[in-house]
């Protein structure tokens, strides 16, 4: 057999292009992931910051100290938008490289927000804190919404030690919210995804948040914050 | 592109009054105590309720969004399928080639090709208005694939060659409207066609050598051993290369069988080669491995 033939120049030269091309496109991947790895350890940080909630320190200080964190993130997710610039209209084809870290920065932006000023942080809030408002490269809404359910889970945890440490309208003030985030997102049209699992588990919360404010208000610790001793050790039993 | 959404929500006014409130909200509660009792209940109704209406404007948006989105998608999906069937149409129409009716049926083929073109891709390229190419990759892809596959094996049976992918893009342009950017086949997909090709080409190779046209089968052997080669040195670079990796596995089969029949028939041919060509099937006797 005349296996021998030299290959055909024109396959030749074609299969020598795919190979630079995905050469260049996989060592733009390898940038885009350091930037995500980068983003991932400073959101780490945010994260047992934000934490400090849970031990009942100062509200003001918690969020200084995990605040710190958003303008390095920020300079991030600039320098993954600039890796981006170089490659237009290819944004969806490396988005599973920055999603999930992504959807925890919304989270815990989000979480942090509500703490400070008691409502949703939206979609182009989100963008702005991030820095992505006026460049091309944006918050994908999906990752929004995930980022929001994410937080939503970490609420639970929140109310249970706010009233162990005497807070007792906290779960009002949750429920309230997660009642209406929940409605809000019952206005989605959601595919069997992702997203749609996420939001499941927010009703979770939400009837956790409940059985809370539930066991708060029967003992009837809601109505004044003064003799907070005796109310802990009733709540407590 | 993908800032047609976000760019009406900035002017949105109800965030703007939302933007308000958290101002107000931010300063310090105190404040709010020395007013009346009513008037203070009053404003924090009032502000529930703007706070409640700019969430359910927000969500209306991302609503909107999703829903645009996934109706899109299925659009999509619908025609990719679409794409699969009629493609598939025009590989069996390669198969029926015998070594008597071969430019007949290779021509019906290429205008069923041609068809698919018109009819179907150009549908896809009308789905997909020149964006979100990326995004929707995987709902349009398998469509891509196997019209990648037909169109490629078309053009070998035709001139022994493969199509490039420069090429088969080239063809994509007269469908798209001048003023979006048109739709061009990805070089993942068109990889991930040409791994399949091989399959067919195997299928065409023993189709070949039944009908006693070794040569023919010999030419299919190389260009798919060719083929292979090739694709050994992107495979390891592609995106998500777990898929390809599998069709790689299958190719070597396919490639492995060809050879096998081409050796097979080399040794023993000599024993009927009187046969080979007169369409008699005991031609195949004593050719292992000879199974579709």
């Amino acid at each position: 057999m005349a296996s021998s033939d030299p290959p055909a120049p024109q396959l030749e030269k074609q299969f020598e292009g795919f190979r630079v091309h995905l050469e260049e496109s996989g060592s733009l991947r390898d940038r885009i992931r350091t930037v995500a790895m980068e983003i991932e350890s400073a959101t780490r940080l945010m994260h047992s910051s934000l934490l400090l909630v849970h031990q009942s320190r100062p509200l003001p200080e918690v969020l200084d100290k995990a605040k710190a964190q958003i303008g390095e993130i920020k300079d991030h997710y600039s320098r993954l938008a600039k890796i981006l610039s170089e490659c237009p209209g290819q944004y969806y084809r490396y988005h599973g490289d920055w999603r999930s870290e992504t959807q925890t920065v919304v989270s815990l932006l989000a979480f942090m927000h509500w703490l400070e000023i008691g409502n949703l942080l939206m979609h182009d809030e989100a963008e702005e804190k991030l820095g992505l408002n006026n460049s091309e490269f944006g918050l994908d809404i999906e990752d929004y919404l995930i980022g929001v359910c994410f937080m939503s889970n970490e609420l639970p945890r929140y109310v249970v030690n706010q009233v162990t440490a005497g807070d007792y309208d906290c779960p009002r003030k949750v429920r309230k919210f997660l009642t209406d985030l929940n409605a809000s997102f019952r206005m989605l049209n959601l595919r069997n995804d992702f997203l749609r699992k996420k939001f499941d588990s927010l009703k979770y919360d939400l009837r956790k948040v409940e059985e809370v404010y539930y066991d708060v208000k029967i003992r009837g610790l809601t109505s004044s914050g003064d003799s907070k001793e005796d109310q802990v050790s009733q709540g407590q039993q | 592109m993908r800032r047609v959404l976000v760019e009406p929500m900035l002017s949105c006014p109800a965030l703007r009054l939302q933007r308000i409130f958290l101002l107000m909200a931010s300063k310090p509660q105190r404040l709010h105590q020395w007013s009346t009792l009513q008037s203070s209940a009053k404003r924090a109704r009032a502000m529930a309720t703007e706070a409640e209406s700019s969430l359910k404007d927000a969500f209306g948006k991302y609503a909107d969004y999703l829903n645009n989105l996934n109706d899109k998608r299925e659009r999509v999906v619908k025609a990719s399928r679409d794409i699969t069937m009629s493609s598939k149409k025009v590989i069996f129409q390669v198969h029926r080639m015998s070594k008597y009716n071969k430019e007949e049926v290779l021509e019906k083929a290429e205008k069923d090709l041609a068809a698919v073109t018109n009819q179907y891709v150009s549908r896809l390229v009308k789905e997909l208005q020149g964006s979100d190419f990326w995004k929707l990759r995987r709902a349009y892809s398998p469509g891509v694939q196997e019209y990648v596959e037909a169109a490629t094996l078309c053009k070998f049976c035709k001139t022994g060659t493969l199509l490039n992918l420069d090429e088969m893009n080239a063809t994509l342009f007269p469908l798209s409207d001048p003023s979006q950017e048109p739709l061009q086949i990805n070089v993942l997909d068109y990889l991930l066609g040409l791994a399949d090709l091989t399959g067919e080409l195997m299928r065409l190779a023993i189709g070949r050598i039944s009908d006693g046209e070794l040569e023919y089968a010999e030419k299919i052997c190389k260009f798919v051993r060719e083929i292979h080669r090739k694709l050994t040195l992107v495979v390891p670079l592609m995106d998500d290369s777990d898929d390809m990796k599998k069709k790689m596995d299958t190719m070597l089969q396919s490639v492995m069988k060809i050879e096998n029949t081409c050796y097979s028939v080399h040794v023993r041919g000599s024993e009927y080669i009187p046969t080979l060509g007169s369409r008699d099937r005991f031609s195949l006797m004593g050719v292992p491995d000879i199974e579709l």
